[in-house]
């Protein structure tokens, strides 16, 4: 599958397979310029563009994990050592929680399915 | 200067190059407002009293709980049912009777906020949720003093050190996140000692190392991972507000901060 991603605020906003080209315009501002460490380039439009081997939620979250550790970052929503949804993220795909949908996590992602992957913040003392 | 007692009490730091007598002194004359003695508070205001932080503000409206002890380690059994800021100053007081102490026992709302963070030099974040958060962090931004956030949950935290008018304040994120998910003790322990870190590094004119940064403290995989973090030129807050992504016009009123 192809995926346009745009890093937000918190976020990373995901459009599977865009049926027209995605651009930034009329969104708000970026403050996590790290999530553009693999691509430097794509900051620029706001936009980053990702082929990814497979269907799923979990072949898209593992892709872009794989992407971001070998430019140094360490992102990985997927814990390896659950095989689940690290608790530092959550994953919506169009709006819905990747929990309350049948296959969670192995979801199949269809044509323009927004996904947004979210950092979480700690608010407990 | 300090006296005698000062110079033995504070010997191994005063002994730390770019410290000594001088970030001492600082220290000593420095007003710092600990937002919540919860976990984090706890620790805060024990490592900045000893440190020697001349005056401390302890603000809280709880009473000590049992179910506190697993990590508000000021509070022991006898003090069930008591205010937690008045606790908390009797032991800080014993553990350095050089500090004034002030407890405020009141939740921090927007009535109250400029009147408890005035004449504080730095903000510490002891709270333990997100809309008194926000409210705190409005105020300190208007007032210019800085803030350092921390938050925890089980074995995870963060922390960032907002400095008005410099770095991303705490609403340039629209940060989400659920609470009441659990905290082992040791979580708020470890990144309240990292806010005090900071707090002591801006009152003794040192540059925090997390201003700009957000660290995420990861205890299950033993982690901390700091990232870059920019201002939202968008933020109601700290910025101009409804700003949109024009990609090329990065830094201006209508670009990405």
């Amino acid at each position: 599958m192809k995926a346009a991603i745009m890093p937000g605020f918190s976020e990373l906003i995901i459009i599977v397979n865009p049926a027209e080209k995605v651009t930034r315009e009329g969104l708000l501002t970026i403050n996590m310029p790290w999530l553009y460490a693999p691509w430097p380039d794509a900051r620029e439009k706001g936009v980053i563009e990702l082929e990814v081997e497979g269907e799923t939620l979990r072949a898209l979250l593992t892709t872009l994990a794989q992407v971001y550790r070998q430019a140094g970052v360490d992102f990985e929503p997927i814990n390896p050592g659950t095989n689940d949804m690290d608790e530092d993220y959550d994953v919506l795909i169009n709006g819905k929680n990747y929990v309350t949908i049948p296959h969670g996590i192995n979801t199949k992602l269809k044509d323009g399915d927004k996904v947004k992957v979210k950092i979480l913040w700690r608010w407990d003392g | 200067m300090l006296d005698r007692d000062e110079l033995v009490r504070y010997n191994r730091q005063l002994r730390i190059p770019d410290f000594g007598e001088e970030g001492q002194q600082k220290l000593k004359n420095s007003h710092v407002v600990i937002a919540g003695v919860g976990g984090l508070g706890c620790a805060s205001a024990t490592y900045l009293a000893a440190a020697g932080v001349g005056h401390i503000t302890i603000v809280d409206f709880d009473v000590v709980e049992l179910s506190n002890l697993n990590r508000q380690v000021l509070y022991w059994e006898e003090d069930i049912g008591a205010k937690k800021v008045v606790v908390a100053q009797k032991k800080l007081s014993k553990l350095n009777s050089t500090v004034e102490i002030t407890p405020i026992c009141a939740e921090i709302t927007e009535e109250n906020v400029y009147s408890v963070i005035d004449g504080a030099q730095v903000v510490v974040d002891g709270l333990d949720r997100l809309n008194a958060r926000l409210v705190l962090n409005a105020a300190c931004v208007k007032q210019k003093v800085p803030y350092v956030y921390g938050g925890v949950s089980r074995l995870r935290g963060m922390v960032t050190t907002i400095i008005p008018g410099e770095t991303p304040c705490l609403a340039c994120f629209n940060p989400e996140g659920p609470r009441g998910l659990g905290v082992l003790g040791i979580t708020p322990a470890l990144i309240a000692n990292l806010q005090a870190l900071e707090t002591i590094k801006l009152i003794i004119g040192q540059r925090p190392s997390l201003a700009g940064k957000l660290l995420l403290f990861n205890g299950n995989d033993m982690k901390f991972r700091v990232y870059d973090i920019e201002k939202n030129v968008g933020c109601k807050v700290c910025s101009q507000g409804a700003a949109r992504y024009t990609g090329k016009d990065r830094k201006g009123p209508q670009g990405e901060g």
